[in-house]
């Protein structure tokens, strides 16, 4: 079609456009050509990156910035000067073919970007990192390239190619088999590079990574217990973008023939990873740039750690992780005696007080029972769910059959609370139940095995409730649960604190303290209330308010909380549990 | 703690005993209260006791009021042989006293109504 008609085709289409991208975005378009420009009709939700539009649109002029609205088919681009802007608009747009199905993009001038929140971090490093340009020279990197000249292979079109040397980094096991030295060693033409560094490191780890253009790597942590720190990485053959997360995403580039080095936080506490793409973009302290990739070949080296990991960045830690498993019966029992059954003790009347609303499934499954059914409760507290207190029953549960039931409890203040009630209890230990064989129809354990501090005594507890139930008889157990967050929602747990009731996913799980508590050599986390649990076995405070203290006094509680299908993988091996 | 209760514990858990079973009962203060009375409820509980615990531990602390020594015929539609086993399950209440293991002679504390069954770290 002719200029004229072009011209007014595009007019036309942009009108609309822009429209809907100010009832998007909020952005303003402007008749006036200003540096910032809108792609009206392509955006993140059409697979469109900032790599192709800065490849697009570089041609013009010197580039500023780039952005992607998440979940919008628009995006936008901001020169350095107006100029390049306009030349920008008069060439590219209704032609460029960069919209889906290789239709034109529409371009519309912009008064300013709109704001974006979840920007990814340019102008800094993460804390720990380093860069240095120009590690090697050209002839170096040749030398070193040819070290490691690997076969075409179709078949690894789809993953990196990898080999190592002094040791193999087992991907199965996510470490390093320390007693299974590699015949082959680092290369000694690789001792050149030690002489260079300020540091004190030998490495006697290597492995070498071929990425093709479109390969990556997912976002991970180097394993705690396999190496020390630092770890030290050499870009040969092509630069790549890396991206480091830990609340937020910082990306690098990492030049041709630079060298890395991940040390401290950014080793223990950052992932990284290289997202799969041909083209990557990237922003200097001037402007925003892209480039195409070539296959990076990257020299990763490493010293073996000997022992086990001893850092201060326990949520990631390996070795942290695996020192907690390693609870034994009398330890066990001491932990849960410090930081369950005194706790109990001290707390009983304020936690009697704060626990009076019977949660309603379990009503529920209290009600199934048939009259004369005989009912055991684990754990029973302070009798929550007992059938005679009047007021709460026969408001919340309208027609109860009447069953007996007698509550077995640890703490002798919550049985004295309990039996004051009326109710018909004993003191027991739920590891050793002093009760016949298939004696229930039906048992009830509410927020009790979750204070066991093994997987043992776990096992034991609900394997007793198994013995003392009558074939055919039902138990409820309820424990807290690893995971506050189930469909992206929170839980009542985390939203029962107002602030969080705004709060970002972000704010929730960044909000683990560091803070541990030691019992005998095992150190454990101690958790911040209303938040996600970062790990299995915690502390959890109790604060206890009383007009006799000055102040309010903290207790520690233990916690084993589970993760989805863990505590259905116990009953499954207990074979009387169908 | 009431006969009923009684009737279902067990000292089993501890390291040296094979049976456990039945507890024998020390009691120094009993109370005997009123409860409701619900036939439908005895008639349905009279199988899952053990009839003979029941009726010697009802005896051996002067509260049998008569309970037969066994179980009569057709006891679902006996309302005084109801009225006599409820009595014995749940309207004696052992306040103060001890449960005594049959093998060991370890002694558990009932106290204010709660007998204590709490085994030492030794005895499990």
């Amino acid at each position: 079609m002719d200029s004229h008609k072009f011209i007014k085709k595009v007019t036309k289409k942009l009108r609309r456009l822009q429209y809907i991208l100010n009832k998007e975005t909020g952005a303003v378009s402007s008749s006036t050509p200003t540096q910032n420009l809108a792609i009206c009709n392509v955006g993140q939700i059409n697979g469109l990156t900032e790599a192709t539009i800065v490849e697009a649109f570089k041609q013009y002029g010197p580039l500023e910035r780039v952005l992607l609205i998440p979940g919008k088919s628009c995006a936008f681009l901001s020169y350095k000067s107006v100029v390049s802007a306009t030349r920008a608009f008069e060439d590219a747009n209704g032609k460029l073919n960069i919209a889906q199905d290789e239709k034109p993009a529409y371009l519309s001038y912009v008064e300013s970007l709109p704001e974006s929140k979840n920007d990814k971090i340019w102008d800094r490093l993460p804390p720990g990192l380093t860069i240095i340009e120009n590690f090697v020279t050209e002839a170096e990197e040749a030398m070193l390239l040819s070290l490691c000249m690997f076969e075409d292979d179709v078949n690894s079109m789809k993953h990196r190619q990898v080999k190592h040397y002094g040791y193999e980094f087992r991907y199965d096991i996510n470490n390093v088999d320390k007693d299974k030295p590699l015949s082959e060693k680092i290369p000694q033409e690789c001792d050149v590079l030690w002489r260079r560094l300020n540091i004190d490191f030998r490495p006697d780890q290597l492995t070498i990574n071929h990425y093709k253009p479109g390969q990556g790597i997912p976002a991970h942590i180097d394993t705690h217990s396999a190496f020390e720190d630092p770890i030290l990485s050499l870009s040969l053959n092509s630069a790549v973008v890396m991206e480091f997360k830990q609340k937020e995403t910082i990306c690098v580039l990492l030049p041709q023939r630079s060298l890395a080095i991940i040390s401290g936080e950014c080793r223990y506490d950052w992932t990284h990873a290289i997202i799969p793409r041909k083209y990557d973009f990237y922003y200097t302290s001037n402007e925003c740039n892209s480039f195409k990739r070539d296959t990076r070949v990257s020299f990763t080296f490493r010293k073996i750690l000997r022992g086990e990991c001893s850092c201060n960045y326990k949520l990631n830690c390996d070795s942290y992780a695996k020192n907690l498993e390693r609870i034994d019966h009398t330890l066990a029992t001491k932990l849960e005696s410090q930081h369950v059954h005194e706790v109990y003790e001290d707390i009983a009347g304020h936690f009697s007080d704060t626990r009076h609303k019977p949660w309603p499934n379990v009503l529920d499954f209290l009600k199934t029972f048939k009259t004369g059914s005989i009912l055991v409760d684990i754990g029973c507290g302070n009798g929550k769910y007992f059938g005679y207190n009047r007021e709460i029953f026969e408001t919340i549960v309208a027609r109860i059959n009447l069953i007996f039931q007698v509550g077995m409890d640890r703490s002798f203040k919550l049985n004295e609370l309990c039996k004051g009630r009326g109710f018909e209890i004993f003191t027991g230990n739920c590891l050793n139940l002093p009760l016949k064989n298939n004696t229930a129809d039906g048992v009830i354990s509410i927020a009790v095995i979750h204070h066991l501090a093994t997987k043992e005594r776990r096992l034991k507890a609900l394997t007793e409730i198994t013995r003392i139930l009558r074939p055919g008889g039902l138990a409820l157990i309820y424990v807290w649960a690893k995971q506050q967050m189930k469909n992206q929602e929170k839980s009542t747990y985390i939203k029962q604190d107002r602030k969080n009731r705004k709060s970002t996913d972000e704010e929730i799980r960044g909000a683990s303290t560091d803070e541990i508590f030691v019992v005998d050599g095992i150190s454990l986390p101690v958790h911040i209330n209303r938040t996600d649990f970062n790990h299995s076995d915690v502390l959890v405070p109790w604060k206890l308010k009383s007009e006799n203290l000055s102040k309010a006094q903290t207790f520690l509680r233990f916690y084993h909380v589970f993760e989805e299908g863990e505590l259905d993988n116990l009953c499954e091996e207990i074979p009387e549990i169908t | 703690m009431k006969l009923l209760t009684h009737n279902m514990l067990t000292s089993k858990c501890m390291k040296a005993v094979t049976v456990g079973y039945p507890l024998g009962i020390n009691a120094s203060d009993v109370r005997v209260s009123e409860v409701d009375f619900n036939p439908d409820f005895i008639a349905k509980i009279i199988p899952k006791v053990d009839w003979a615990v029941l009726w010697n531990a009802a005896e051996s602390i002067g509260q049998l009021e008569g309970l037969p020594k066994d179980i009569v015929e057709n006891y679902e539609n006996d309302h005084d042989f109801l009225k006599k086993a409820h009595h014995v399950l749940l309207e004696v209440d052992i306040i103060n006293g001890e449960l005594i293991c049959p093998e060991t002679g370890r002694k558990f504390p009932i106290s204010n109504g709660i007998p204590n069954l709490l085994l030492n770290e030794d005895e499990v």
